[in-house]
Formats: structure tokens, C-alpha cells, sequence
């Protein structure tokens, strides 16, 4: 009887414990949620909002939008559609080069790592993820500061003195996208038997026929994944842009850090809306192709 | 290159050898092996997992290249010629079906290799899947399969492509107990029907027995013998051999005497002396050795029930023993039996007489007797 009763304190105690335990768990992703996405709602919020100023909600209104796309904006604005648009082009511009770039030579370091054997392996599996953890203001300056070795290199043996551009952004943003690439491709190929290429060879495939009918259809999602992620990267980039363009190469990031020196006005937020909208569709496309089960690809 | 055309073998092994490197060392996975195989022999490379077997199936195929020694393929030299090259095709452990494509595609790809017009190439695949016994499913993915439809589809996949050798690497070992005893047969009746060589590796040693026409069994990288079944089985060369193929006794003695007829004299370990068959590699002349004789080679008779006649008795062994124990394991039962104060015997007898095995009690003395032609004398 003493026993029973024993036991039914140390059970009530568990229930009670394994409550709290459930509640605890049904609110910890709550708040993981709201710390996440908190600033970027009341971005998206007040990009509806019908009042210039973010002390109070007054109502729904798209005219922030229009404004943006009918060069309206305020007296004191620098802001024109024309140039917001010139900087979106050459956002896709910078990002379309870039991500061609960095998806061919991303690509083709995954291969190596996955089915070379040779000296250093491993201390390039640990470079690669270089890019990924250092801040990225150091490697903005250090991609400011080469770029000026070599142009001021370049210029006591040309002649000639070259001018930061389209080509040193993009150049940049290769550099930290190759990296992204190659750590999604990887991931894809770690999932592929490697012996469907020794069954290609076998059934008569060269190398060069193996990899085009069997490892590069199986690795393709792998590979769109990792362009698309480098898309977006290199549209959304502000820091290494910033440190890497010239005159007239503003990509959108930069016009609107531009825009912002100002006030920050309802426009910024439907623009940065607007960008928002746009990165999430293409990571979401991204991580659905990684998603998929390499063996049924 | 100083190597002889040996036109009569499909495939001829001369004195290869395979090291890798594995750390800062070198691991021999194949050593010194050298092997005919004759054209539309079902040839099985047995082993333990690590034998070798399988880097010997991948030095074939041209996935890995011999650190010494030669590969003739229809008498000709397999040196520097790449997988895609060879004439020969591989069923996969796994597979190895490629998971983009469809069945029909698996097995066009091989053909389209060769440029073979796509046409064509349908047709012969259609042939390839009725020939497995695997019509209608030209349009499914792998997966959509199950393990024992994918692995049709590997040998229809390497059969289309009518090669001089299939080489098949444990293809059934992913398949559940029934559906490879099935298989077993299949493949053996498939392979009498093409007509092509086939070198089979496993490490079961049944699937090789009921299998092949000629076994090899290999361990740590040495081909240790090769020959048929009968002769693997009856006549092994060596310790390892008699030990990893069916159940074996062995029991420890001193050769004495070696006669001319290839029987020799035996002092077993509690001073019996007994007849028995020389191993044709028993190497010395005395010394120690290790008697050989299979548990179902030994028949018991309790003394009120003694011995039938063996033909002549000087070529048979009778000796006393206690019945230690009994199993019964379906077909047979298993009798242990002790043989003065040292040896141990295992003797099956088949369960078909059971006044026979009522007769047998634990703990009585009974005599045990074989033909000395089944025992053989081997290296210790």
C-alpha cells in the first residue's frame, strides 16, 4: 500500500514534468521564429503601411510600390526608377556572369575532391569552407586590396591603368560563390555511387561519355541547387560590392545602402521587400533540388 | 613482351600481382596468381571477404591495373587497355544500375556505346529482358524494381552486350536465402544457354559448389587451389582449403611411412596408427601432418552391429570410439566421437534408417570406419 503511494507521488511529478516539458517545446520554436523573422515582418509590415512615418500602422496601402516603378519619391530624393532599374539590370547582370562562372569551376573542384586522390585533399576540403565562415568585410578589403596590387602591377608593366568595374565585382563574387557551389555539388555526389561511372566505363562509356550521360545528369540538381544559391548570394551582396565596384556599376544592394543615407523612407522597404520576395523563391527552388533522392533523380 | 599466345583461353592470369597503398604501407590484395580459364567455363573465385577475389574480377574488367604480372583476354594482352575497351562486362554487387535513366535506357546504354542505331538497340534490349525473364518492364525506373528485378536487369544490361567474358561480382549476395537458391539456377541455366565465360566471384562456398564448373579458392591473395568441385571438395591441398569448403575433421598425427600406391602411415596423436591418402602437394617426406576426412566419409556401427564390408578390408580403418554426443539437423545427425583421450570426430549419417540412430546412445562405445580413400594426409 506504502508502495503504491510512493509511486503515485513519482508519477504525478513526471506527469508534471513531461507537461512542462511539452509546453516548453511547443513555444522554443516560437520564439526561435520570432527572433528570426521579427525585424523582416515589420520590414515587409511598414512597406504596406499607409504612413510615411513606422510609429503606427494607419493602414494598408501599395502606393509605396507604385511609387517606386512611377519615379516618385519625395523632393529630397536622390531616387529615380530609371536608376533603380540600371541597378537591378546590373545586379542580374553581375549575378547571371558570376554564377555562370563559379557554377563551372565549383563544379568541377567538387569532382576533383570527390574522385581525385592527390596531395592536399584535405587542407582544400577545409579551404573551401573559408569563404563561407570569414567575415565578410575581410574579404572585401582583402578583394579591394589584391585588386589594386594587381591593377597597379598591371600598370607599371602595360602602361595601362584598369578601373574597377563589372569585371572586379565579378570576379568577386566568384571567389566566395565558387565555395557555396562546391560544398552543394559535393553534398550531391557524396549521395552517388561511385560505381555507376566503373558501370559506364564498363558497358563501353569513356571517360568523357561517362561523365556527360551518367555523373552529370545525376549531379544536375545538385549543380542547379548550387547556381541558384549563387545567384541569390551575388544579388543580394552588399559588402563585397560595395568594395569592388566602380563608377556606374551599382548593384541593387548598393543603390539602396545609396537610398538610405538619407532616411529610410517606406520605398526602401518595398524595394527591400521586393528583394526579399525574390531571394526567398530562388533558395527555396535551391534547397527543393537538394532535396531530391539522388537515387530516383 | 615474352608472353605465350594461348589461343585455347578465354582468360589467362599470368603471375599477377596487385599492391595498394594503405597508409604509409603496401597491402598485397593479389599474389602471384596465375589461371586458365577456358571459354564457356563458369568459373567461381571463392574466398573469404578480403581474399582477394574481387580485386582479381576488377584487374579483369580494367578497373584497377596489375603492379606485376599479365592479362590475356582471348590471347590477347590486356595491358594499357582501358575498362571501356575490354571485351568484357560486369554484373555489380549492387547493381550499379544507373538511377536516371530507365530499364530500357540501362540497357541500351551499352549498345549506344557501340553505335548501335537506336532502332536496333531497342530490339536487342526487348531480347535482353525476355532473356532474363523480364518482359514489359522496359519503361520503369530502377527503383521501381525489386532487388531481385534489378538484378536481372544488371545481367541483361551486360549480356545484351554479348561480351567474351561475364565477370559477376557476389551478384546474388544482396538477394534474401530462397530467391538466390532460385537464381542460382537460373543463372547457371542462362549461362549454358549463351555460351559465354563466366568468372563468378562469392564467398559462399555452396553457391560455387552447385554453381561452377571449376572453383578457385583464394585466401590473403594466394590462389591455393583450383579445380573442380569434386576435386575441391574431396581432394583439397591444403588446410585452409579442406577447412573453408564444407565441414572437415582434422586430426593431427605423424607421417611415418610413404608408400609408392600414394597412401601413406599415420601415428595419430594417442599412437593409432592408421592408412591414409596423400595429398599430391604434401610437401617433406616425415614430420608432422594433418589427417582430413569429412564428417558424412565416416560410418558408425555399434559392436552388436558390426561393419557391412567396405570391399577390401586393408583399405579401410576401423576404430573404437565413445559417442560423446548427438544433434539433429534435419537431413543428418550430427554424432561427436572420442577416440581415445585426444581426438575428436564429427560424423554425419543421413536420417533415413532410424532403427539405425535409435541404436546410437550417448556415452556407449561404438566403432567408427571409413575408406582410407576418403582421408587425406595434408601439410600441417
Amino acid at each position: 500500500m506504502r508502495q503504491s503511494l510512493i509511486n503515485e507521488g513519482a508519477l504525478r511529478r513526471n506527469r508534471v514534468i513531461r507537461r512542462l516539458g511539452s509546453v516548453g517545446l511547443w513555444l522554443n520554436p516560437i520564439f526561435a521564429y520570432f527572433f528570426l523573422w521579427a525585424p523582416i515582418l515589420i520590414l515587409v509590415l511598414f512597406s504596406f503601411n499607409n504612413s510615411r512615418s513606422v510609429a503606427s500602422f494607419t493602414g494598408f496601402t501599395l502606393k509605396w510600390y507604385s511609387n517606386i516603378l512611377n519615379n516618385v519619391m519625395g523632393a529630397e530624393s536622390a531616387f529615380s526608377t530609371e536608376i533603380m532599374l540600371n541597378a537591378f539590370r546590373n545586379s542580374l547582370f553581375v549575378g547571371t556572369i558570376a554564377t555562370a562562372i563559379s557554377t563551372v569551376l565549383g563544379t568541377m573542384i567538387a569532382l576533383a575532391m570527390a574522385r581525385g586522390k592527390f596531395r592536399g585533399l584535405r587542407l582544400l576540403d577545409g579551404l573551401l569552407f573559408l569563404p563561407v565562415v570569414i567575415p565578410e568585410i575581410t574579404q572585401a578589403i582583402s578583394l579591394a586590396i589584391f585588386f589594386k596590387v594587381v591593377f597597379d602591377w598591371a600598370a607599371l608593366i602595360s602602361g595601362e591603368r584598369i578601373f574597377p568595374g563589372f569585371h572586379t565585382i565579378i570576379a568577386a563574387h566568384v571567389t566566395f560563390n565558387i565555395s557555396y557551389v562546391a560544398i552543394v555539388v559535393r553534398a550531391r555526389l557524396a549521395d552517388m555511387d561511385p560505381q555507376l561511372e566503373e558501370a559506364a566505363n564498363d558497358l563501353g562509356a569513356n571517360p568523357w561519355q561517362a561523365f556527360w550521360r551518367v555523373t552529370f545528369p545525376l549531379i544536375l540538381p545538385g549543380v542547379i541547387s548550387g547556381a541558384l544559391l549563387a545567384f541569390t548570394l551575388s544579388l543580394d551582396d552588399f559588402v563585397i560590392t560595395f568594395f569592388t565596384s566602380g563608377v556606374g556599376t551599382s548593384t541593387l544592394p548598393v543603390f539602396v545602402y545609396g537610398l538610405l543615407k538619407l532616411t529610410v523612407t517606406p520605398e526602401v522597404n518595398a524595394i527591400s521587400t521586393i528583394m526579399m520576395v525574390l531571394s526567398t523563391i530562388l533558395i527555396g527552388i535551391s534547397l527543393a533540388m537538394q532535396g531530391r533522392n539522388a537515387s530516383r533523380a | 613482351m615474352g608472353v605465350k599466345q594461348m589461343p585455347s583461353y578465354d582468360v589467362e592470369l599470368v603471375d599477377i600481382v596487385k599492391d595498394f597503398e594503405s597508409g604509409g604501407g603496401r597491402v598485397r590484395a593479389v599474389d602471384h596468381v596465375s589461371v586458365q580459364i577456358e571459354d564457356s567455363e563458369f568459373f567461381a573465385l571463392l574466398g573469404p571477404s578480403g581474399c582477394g577475389k574481387t580485386t582479381t574480377l576488377r584487374l579483369i574488367a580494367g578497373f584497377e591495373q596489375p603492379t606485376a604480372g599479365h592479362i590475356l583476354i582471348r590471347g590477347r594482352a590486356m595491358e594499357g587497355i582501358p575498362a571501356y575497351h575490354r571485351p568484357v562486362n560486369t554484373v555489380f554487387q549492387d547493381y550499379a544500375l544507373f538511377p536516371h535513366l530507365t530499364v530500357e535506357q540501362n540497357i541500351m546504354f551499352g549498345l549506344q556505346m557501340e553505335g548501335v542505331h537506336k532502332k536496333e538497340a531497342r530490339v536487342l534490349a526487348a531480347e535482353a529482358l525476355e532473356k532474363v525473364r523480364l518482359p514489359g518492364v522496359g519503361e520503369r525506373k530502377p527503383h521501381q524494381l525489386s532487388g531481385g528485378q534489378q538484378q536481372r536487369v544488371a545481367l541483361a544490361r551486360a549480356l545484351v552486350k554479348q561480351p567474351a567474358v561475364l565477370l559477376l561480382d557476389e551478384p546474388l549476395g544482396a538477394l534474401d536465402l530462397k530467391l538466390r537458391k532460385n537464381m542460382q539456377f537460373e543463372l547457371k541455366a542462362l549461362q549454358r544457354d549463351v555460351g559465354i565465360t563466366f568468372i563468378y566471384v562469392t564467398h559462399d562456398q555452396e553457391e560455387a559448389i552447385t554453381m561452377a564448373d571449376r572453383i578457385a579458392i583464394m585466401n590473403d591473395g594466394l590462389m591455393l587451389q583450383v579445380g573442380t568441385p569434386k576435386q575441391i571438395y574431396e581432394h583439397p591441398e591444403t588446410h585452409f582449403v579442406a577447412d573453408f569448403i564444407g565441414e572437415t575433421n582434422f586430426i593431427a598425427g605423424t607421417l611415418i611411412e610413404r608408400r609408392a600406391d600414394g597412401y601413406g602411415t599415420v601415428r595419430l596423436g594417442d599412437g593409432t596408427v592408421i592408412r591414409a591418402q596423400l595429398s599430391e602437394t604434401l610437401g617433406g617426406s616425415a614430420g608432422t601432418v594433418t589427417v582430413a576426412i569429412r564428417p558424412e566419409r565416416i560410418s558408425i556401427s555399434t559392436p552388436l552391429n558390426p561393419p557391412k564390408a567396405l570391399g577390401n578390408a586393408d583399405e579401410a580403418t576401423v576404430l573404437d570410439a565413445l559417442l560423446v554426443d548427438s544433434q539433429y539437423i534435419g537431413t543428418d545427425t550430427r554424432y561427436t566421437l572420442r577416440i581415445g583421450d585426444e581426438i575428436e570426430l564429427v560424423a554425419r549419417l543421413q536420417n533415413i534408417k532410424d532403427q539405425e540412430h535409435a541404436a546410437l546412445k550417448i556415452g556407449g562405445n561404438v566403432k567408427v570406419f571409413w575408406q582410407d580413400s576418403s582421408t587425406t594426409v595434408l601439410d600441417k
